[in-house]
């Protein structure tokens, strides 16, 4: 997984996002945390870019179900559905049985 | 060798199928799971996308409300009440805490599912075809659809395993996302427009429920057998039938 030096900005497009809590769901299980309810009025899915390991880890992206929901800040680009380079091998988290 | 997929079958593959956050068993068997939903996934697309091209051309109203009744007696109370809310019944106290997060997509699907059922009530509201949701107490078509009891159409069913609905999720789901998929390409009524996009991502969203499901949590052979055998009775010919209004056979028709 990626340094914190290579980490490259992302957030949720709340126009896109239908808050069905998969990121929160999946990162969480990965024992990441970097979806946060916001504390705002409406309790929208943030990402929090001070554990957010993108591009090392792209595990919500692979379980959001709502395209353009996910985009990296500055290039603008949609993540969603995921693109084939966020999907190696190398990204994955081995799930075993425990 | 295999036949080629239909196009939007494929569009699917490559964007929510096969991307994916985990390695491990999970995802090998899902992928299992995957080659053998595939002809039934192919075959109702386009069946749906058949459908939907004739509907268009039809002048006639009625086959608006054919699916708005079909949708209405599929969705609503029969899905979120009958099949999710059951379903929540399934993770039993010691398991919750496994499980918790199972049980918080199930309860998201429950207020999906009672959405759906409006959003087709709608469409036969603002049609002009019903004067008020009352008036479908008298329709038979709004009230009854003909799969089979599968795993939790009652409450009778609490002993299944948490996980066994993984498999409706990734199956069932994935022909109702593909369907309005196809649909949406024939059809350019605003109302029926209207109402499936509105429903179609959350189709795609339970879908990634039962996808993230058999990732992560089905590692082991104990708790893929259920999914397994979910897979094995949906599979069946006659387990899952889709609604004539949405491009399912006739009751005795071949092919």
């Amino acid at each position: 997984m990626a340094e914190r030096a290579d980490v490259v900005a992302i957030h949720v497009d709340h126009e896109a996002c239908t808050e069905c809590r998969m990121c929160y769901v999946v990162c969480r299980e990965i024992d990441l945390n970097a979806v946060v309810i916001g504390p705002d009025p409406l309790h929208r899915f943030e990402i929090d870019m001070g554990r957010c390991l993108y591009p090392g880890c792209t595990t919500c992206l692979m379980y959001c179900p709502s395209p353009g929901s996910i985009v990296e800040t500055v290039s603008g680009r949609s993540l969603v559905p995921p693109p084939p380079e966020a999907w190696v091998e190398a990204r994955r988290w081995a799930r075993v049985a425990s | 060798m295999p036949r080629p997929n239909h196009p939007l079958v494929q569009e699917f593959l490559d964007s929510w199928v096969y991307p994916v956050g985990f390695s491990g068993p999970g995802v090998e068997f899902r992928l299992r799971m995957t080659a053998r939903c595939l002809p039934i996934w192919n075959g109702a697309t386009a069946r749906a996308a058949k459908t939907s091209a004739a509907d268009q051309q039809n002048p006639s109203e009625e086959w608006k409300v054919e699916r708005a009744l079909a949708g209405y007696a599929l969705e609503g109370p029969q899905m979120s009440i009958k099949q999710m809310a059951t379903q929540l019944l399934s993770v039993s106290i010691p398991m919750q805490e496994q499980y918790i997060d199972l049980q918080r997509m199930r309860a998201r699907q429950v207020w999906d599912e009672l959405k759906h059922g409006q959003l087709n009530a709608d469409v036969l509201l603002r049609g002009g075809w019903i004067k008020r949701e009352d008036d479908l107490m008298e329709d038979v078509r709004a009230n009854a659809q003909d799969n089979l009891a599968y795993f939790g159409l009652t409450s009778m069913f609490l002993h299944l395993h948490p996980l066994a609905r993984a498999a409706q999720n990734y199956f069932v789901e994935a022909i109702a996302y593909l369907g309005i998929t196809a649909a949406l390409q024939a059809i350019d009524d605003p109302l029926i427009r209207h109402q499936m996009r509105s429903q179609q991502l959350e189709e795609l969203m339970h879908f990634m429920e039962g996808k993230y499901q058999i990732d992560a949590y089905a590692l082991r052979a104990e708790d893929q057998k259920p999914i397994e055998e979910a897979f094995d009775f949906l599979l069946k010919p006659w387990a899952t039938r889709m609604s004539v209004a949405f491009g399912g056979r006739e009751q005795g028709a071949s092919g």
